[in-house]
């Protein structure tokens, strides 16, 4: 008796052994890692690709060399087909943002698009407020909105593109309130910062990091923030809601794809890797330096994450009468 | 004397060893970078970006900001001997600079590319040091109409690049002026001429073009020579291949002109080296006494350029440390790099961290002297390369354009559009079209597009923004350039006419 218990432990233990093998010989990466970004070097994505790079290093999280790739051009739709090219490559990421979905939408050339690409996780917001030149006659988001109300198209934002975050939340306040104020894209960070700064546009929608210096050396003020709730380094500033515009900005998420065949186990690795990266100090540090929103999400809620968000951009752009291709 | 002070306090934090030894490694590295063509220095600071988190942060920013400027110095070297234009600001020493390699001057031009990049770079800095905050603050009134104006100046200096005919110019550039509108636009997120290629949604890069039109061209053209090219003489010894008492002399204006422009167009955030350099070349062109001989290896059309792309890094410089506002690719990467070492790059910069704005000063003064002491000795080595025969040169040229090209797209298809550009450079030297304008065009269409537009967003559509006092100074000078030649022309015929009738 007790020695067919034995047996039957002992079988039982190694079927126990035996599904637990492939659990154990789990995938990693053999060769060097490709991070490939939509921007050239020095810009967001290509920054944060080399910091993340960085840390990963840093924590003994990787074993091999990871490897920032740039395509720029066509705002994602050349990095999307590079990623898509390699079909079932375990050793290939993206790094994704909010503009990859916009393109998919307005860009009838991009054949390939986030939509195509695994997701392998979320994993931050990017906020953002509104500011004024300090000596603006306007302390509050609703003085701004009134004055516009009053003299339509006379006050003037800076931003980028028209189918940028900057531009969609202005659509957002101008449908909800009726105002009208002009829109002036530049293409880069630093001329939207210096036509604010020299009075050539009376608003713009700002990075809190950078936002933060110019408030402190008595350059700016922020009038309300687009995060739902009130960011650590703007404790006094309103959320849009508490400013009293029943408006839902849409998140800029940051997040990680791979290849659209990248092998379950290989992307069930790297969403391990994302979520322990998240845990450490250094990450922690850059998330707070960098004013960020940490919000995670694994591979799948990642998808339905820019479903939503290509949803609510698609129904942004009709109402902007900006051309829907898809 | 706070100056003096901080100065004194920067060059001690300058001198230690590991700075010191940081700034020769930026330096050196990038004269490097600068010599190849396709890697620049926006992409190595990037590369290097995650090393820098091992190092003192003040080192690390030496060894960056040397690899800025040292690239400047280094963009020339094969504009002059190759025609391939290093670096983006160094296409317009293309023009001169390699006429003079062809008549045996390539010493000469080499030398003068270190030494104009030396007194402007150094300018740069002191400029930086003296002026940095108020300068800053002007910038600030600098806004799209007085860009829209700046690039319409610029735009006239096609009358300058023209060769015999202005309608061949004109058309040259308004080529330049169409490549520039391809792409995805800024303003409505529509795409323009890209012909359903994804590759063109993010236009057409301007170095690819100018590698095209002059390096591929060039080659092209002179393969087609039955004769081989005669053999150009390298003179020996390293003084008589640098620039001559006289050639210095002649270019004691060029030093000033490329100094301040430089400097100038690099405080504003919407500029940029190349378009410093196109201008001081036409400024250089346009108050010379001999203009004939620019476009045939006059000394102050490399003297100029030069000198105004080293300017302009003390330039970029102050709206980024003073304001904390990026104005270019490689300062945008630099700004990122403060932040990422905890620095809070902004209106406050200076005053929070003076070690690094003193340090980092006083060592481009250091970095300055390096590579002038770095570069003249290597004018002997480099202008031994002209002693290749052409059998091996032209090869040489097209394997360095491929890999500059491809080391920046990495992709086939911008290669294919290297070939097509080269051999529109060919088509345009046989039926005599000059290839500069394009180039110019191409540099200064999507600017002053932009700025068009923004105007006229922020006027509602009205034009007398354009007419803002510093607009209009600038139309004005630009109005004249344009009438002048045409006065000079009517004022040839008139006397023509009157010498026949009498």
């Amino acid at each position: 008796m007790q020695r067919a218990r034995n047996i039957v432990a002992a079988t039982l233990a190694a079927i126990a052994v035996a599904t637990a093998l492939p659990a154990l010989a789990q995938w990693t990466p053999t060769k060097p890692v490709e991070v490939i970004v939509h921007t050239g070097p020095g810009g967001g994505s290509d920054v944060l690709a080399r910091a993340i790079v960085t840390m990963m290093e840093k924590e003994k999280l990787v074993p091999v060399r990871m490897q920032v790739i740039n395509k720029p051009g066509g705002n994602g739709a050349v990095a999307a087909a590079a990623l898509s090219e390699k079909g079932n490559d375990s050793h290939t990421l993206g790094l994704v943002t909010s503009v990859w979905i916009a393109n998919a939408l307005t860009t009838a050339e991009a054949k390939v698009t986030v939509h195509d690409l695994k997701p392998i996780a979320q994993l931050m917001l990017e906020p953002a407020v509104f500011a004024v030149k300090a000596d603006s006659p306007y302390k509050t988001l609703k003085e701004f909105v009134d004055a516009a109300k009053a003299k339509p198209g006379a006050l003037k934002q800076s931003g980028g593109s028209v189918t940028s975050r900057d531009n969609i939340v202005r659509q957002q306040l101008q449908h909800a309130t009726g105002a009208k104020w002009a829109y002036v894209s530049f293409p880069g960070g630093g001329e939207r910062l210096a036509a604010l700064l020299g009075g050539h546009v009376d608003i713009m929608v700002i990075e809190p990091q950078e936002a933060g210096e110019q408030v402190r050396a008595g350059k700016l003020r922020v009038l309300a923030q687009l995060s739902e709730k009130r960011l650590p380094g703007y404790p006094d500033a309103p959320t849009l809601k508490e400013a009293g515009f029943d408006i839902q900005p849409t998140p800029q998420v940051r997040g990680v794809v791979a290849p659209p065949a990248m092998p379950a186990d290989a992307a069930a690795y790297w969403e391990g890797r994302f979520a322990r990266l998240r845990e450490t100090p250094s990450w922690k540090k850059y998330v707070a330096d960098n004013q960020l929103e940490e919000h995670f999400l694994p591979g799948e809620q990642f998808r339905a994450s820019i479903q939503e968000i290509s949803k609510q951009l698609r129904e942004q752009f009709v109402l902007a009468g900006i051309k829907v291709v898809r | 004397m706070e100056v003096f002070s901080g100065l004194l306090q920067g060059f001690q934090v300058a001198l230690t060893a590991s700075n010191l030894t940081l700034c020769v490694v930026g330096v050196v590295l990038g004269t490097v970078i600068g010599v190849m063509p396709g890697l620049g220095p926006s992409a190595t600071i990037a590369m290097l970006l995650p090393l820098t988190f091992k190092l003192e942060p003040t080192g690390a920013m030496i060894m960056l900001a040397g690899i800025y400027y040292g690239a400047k110095y280094g963009g020339s070297t094969t504009s002059i001997l190759l025609n391939v234009p290093g670096e983006s600001s160094s296409v317009v020493t293309c023009i001169d600079g390699y006429q003079m390699a062809r008549k045996g001057r390539a010493g000469a031009a080499l030398g003068m590319a270190a030494i104009a990049s030396f007194i402007a770079g150094t300018f740069g800095v002191v400029a930086l040091m003296l002026v940095a905050p108020p300068l800053a603050q002007m910038s600030l009134a600098f806004s799209a109409p007085e860009y829209f104006a700046l690039m319409v100046l610029g735009l006239t200096m096609v009358v300058l690049l023209a060769g015999e005919s202005l309608t061949k110019a004109v058309l040259a550039m308004l080529v330049g002026l169409w490549i520039a509108g391809m792409g995805t636009d800024l303003f409505t997120a529509t795409s323009r001429f890209t012909f359903g290629r994804l590759e063109l949604l993010g236009g057409i890069d301007f170095i690819i073009v100018a590698i095209g039109v002059f390096a591929i061209g060039e080659v092209i053209g002179n393969m087609e020579l039955e004769k081989p090219a005669q053999m150009i003489p390298v003179p020996k010894g390293l003084r008589n291949l640098l620039p001559t008492w006289d050639d210095m002399k002649r270019c004691r204006f060029a030093f000033l002109n490329g100094s301040v422009v430089g400097f100038l167009i690099g405080v504003l955030p919407g500029a940029g080296a190349t378009i410093a350099s196109f201008l001081s070349y036409g400024i250089e062109k346009g108050v010379s006494r001999h203009p004939e001989e620019f476009g045939h290896g006059a000394i102050e059309g490399v003297a100029a350029p030069e000198g105004a792309n080293n300017a302009e890094t003390g330039g970029a410089l102050v709206p980024l440390l003073t304001l904390g506002i990026p104005g270019s690719g490689t300062t945008a990467i630099l700004l990122a790099a403060l932040v990422l070492w905890g620095f809070k790059p902004g209106p406050l910069f200076i005053q929070d961290s003076p070690q690094l704005f003193w340090g980092l000063v006083a060592s481009m003064y250091i970095g300055n002297v390096l590579l002038l002491v770095l570069n003249l000795p290597l004018v002997a080595v480099f202008a031994q390369l002209l002693k290749v025969p052409s059998y091996a040169m032209y090869p040489l040229i097209l394997g360095i354009s491929i890999v500059g090209v491809y080391s920046v797209s990495s992709s086939m298809f911008h290669l294919g559009l290297l070939a097509g550009f080269g051999l529109l450079g060919y088509a345009m030297r046989k039926l005599d079209y000059p290839t500069a304008p394009l180039v110019l065009g191409l540099v200064l269409g999507d600017p002053m597009e932009k700025a068009l537009r923004q105007s006229l967003m922020m006027s509602q559509g009205d034009l007398s923004i354009l007419l803002r006092p510093i607009p209009s100074v600038l139309l004005g000078i630009a109005a004249l350039l344009l009438v002048v030649p045409i006065f000079k022309k009517f004022n040839a015929v008139r006397v023509q006419v009157i010498d026949r009738e009498a």
